[in-house]
């Protein structure tokens, strides 16, 4: 299954006011969840995800994306437990920070004992538009297996002067060259939304909001 | 022959570093000139200098690019008066279609000079009509720049960018390395088939086998960030003999 929830100025809350989006994978289930946060300019959005593993053969798949250029605090969290061998699971998180906005985010993923040949990974990208902007990511992992496959990373930069360089030897001015360094590292996340139709509106959202910053 | 590029005394530095120091070059319209000469000679700081790369200062000379100031231009401003690079480590941006990259750059040189958007049926026959003239096949267009690309495919793609940008000059930075000789053969060919009496090129590179290919009116050599000998394409066996050493 695939789920798509866009978080913006007019749907801060995708939790239908839960408060924590709450899944649960049974064995050979299949989540794709994609989450584009968008937010508006000044709110505060607070997102926490819970997955419960709970079944072998499951696999959970997120792409998160934010885009925040004015003085959003978005704070995402994810805890996500492996309870039984042999699921697995797969996030990428991307962040764009510009403005004086403030991201977190906070994954932590737990391996219970007994959880053997589990897979899971974790890696989140941000990208800092300005001095006045903040992003901290803590990504954790606990491990009571020993039979498994585990790995985050996290990566925390600014957009790179020589793809700049590359593309503006090319007659793309550095404002368009920004744009297209953006959207390539957005393009990850997009990618997951397999339907072309709803992917190519979501686009549409995503570049709205970049050409924002 | 009326001088296209005009360098008088360049010298420049990179991260405290003076790489070139007093560089003079006049490239006229329709020659092929080569700059060879050792590693760390200053050849790349030679490009970056002429095409505008961050990081490179130049500290003392002038250079002219059809009369005009080029260095008080930024890098795409240097490309809209036709300056092109073929670079040596080409940069892959995922996400960005080769189609989606060169509409882009179009689209802000033709804004830059005043003109509208190229119609989708303009662009589409002008990218047809070059990938043609570099044998590039039609998938191709539709990948992203450079991700995934052998170190071929890399050079072909550059060589098809300025097929598409249509440069009065054209650097070739090592675009030999890493070619296999088929490659080379595909490479060179395409650039000789964008060359006409009123482009130039300057081919940097390190070795002869472009040279076999793409030939030069002139060869100089560059060391240590000056060009200590300028002759014509007989220059290239001698280099082959005896190194660079002896000059």
């Amino acid at each position: 299954m695939e789920k798509v929830m866009l978080i913006d100025g007019q749907r801060p809350d995708v939790t239908g006011g839960a408060g924590t989006l709450d899944i649960r994978l049974a064995a050979q289930e299949r989540l794709s969840l994609v989450l584009l946060v968008l937010p508006a300019g000044e709110e505060e959005v607070t997102l926490p995800i819970r997955v419960m593993m709970d079944g072998e053969g499951a696999d959970f798949q997120l792409n998160a994306l934010c885009i925040c250029g004015k003085k959003e605090k978005v704070s995402v969290k994810v805890h996500l437990e492996h309870l039984v061998p042999g699921a697995s699971s797969r996030q990428l998180i991307r962040c764009v920070a510009g403005g004086e906005s403030r991201v977190s985010f906070d994954g932590l993923i737990k391996v219970l004992p007994g959880a053997q040949r589990t897979e899971a990974f974790q890696t989140s990208n941000n990208i800092l538009l300005s001095e006045r902007a903040k992003v901290s990511t803590q990504p954790q992992l606990e491990i009571y297996a020993d039979d498994v496959k585990c790995s985050h990373g996290a990566t925390t930069g600014t957009l790179d002067e020589d793809e700049q360089y590359y593309m503006r030897s090319r007659g793309i001015t550095l404002e368009q060259a920004r744009l297209l360094q953006l959207r390539s590292f957005v393009w990850p996340v997009l990618a997951a939304v397999s339907d072309e139709q709803l992917r190519g509106r979501l686009d549409d959202r995503v570049r709205q909001a970049l050409s924002r910053l | 022959m009326k001088p296209l590029l005009e360098i008088h005394g360049l010298h420049a530095r990179v991260a405290g570093n003076e790489i070139l120091k007093g560089i003079d070059l006049a490239i006229g319209e329709g020659e092929i000139h080569a700059v060879m000469g050792p590693n760390g000679a200053g050849k790349s700081t030679l490009s970056a200098v002429l095409t505008g790369k961050p990081q490179y200062e130049v500290t003392e000379g002038s250079v002219r690019f059809k009369g005009q100031d080029l260095l008080a231009m930024s890098p795409e401003e240097r490309s809209w008066a036709g300056i092109f690079l073929s670079f040596q480590y080409p940069v892959e941006i995922p996400g960005v279609s080769i189609t989606n990259f060169l509409k882009t750059a179009l689209a802000c040189r033709r804004k830059a000079q005043g003109l509208p958007e190229l119609a989708p049926a303009e662009f589409l026959a002008l990218r047809k009509e070059k990938m043609a003239l570099v044998q590039m096949k039609p998938e191709f267009v539709k990948r992203d720049v450079n991700v995934g690309f052998s170190g071929g495919e890399k050079k072909r793609n550059e060589i098809f960018q300025m097929a598409m940008l249509d440069p009065d000059l054209s650097i070739l930075d090592e675009t030999d390395s890493g070619l296999d000789v088929d490659a080379l053969r595909i490479v060179a060919e395409g650039v000789n088939r964008l060359h006409t009496p009123q482009k130039s090129t300057i081919v940097i590179t390190h070795y002869q086998r472009l040279l076999d290919y793409i030939v030069p009116d002139y060869v100089h050599i560059l060391k240590d960030g000056r060009i200590v000998r300028t002759a014509g394409r007989e220059l290239v066996a001698q280099i082959e003999e005896k190194g660079y050493e002896s000059f």
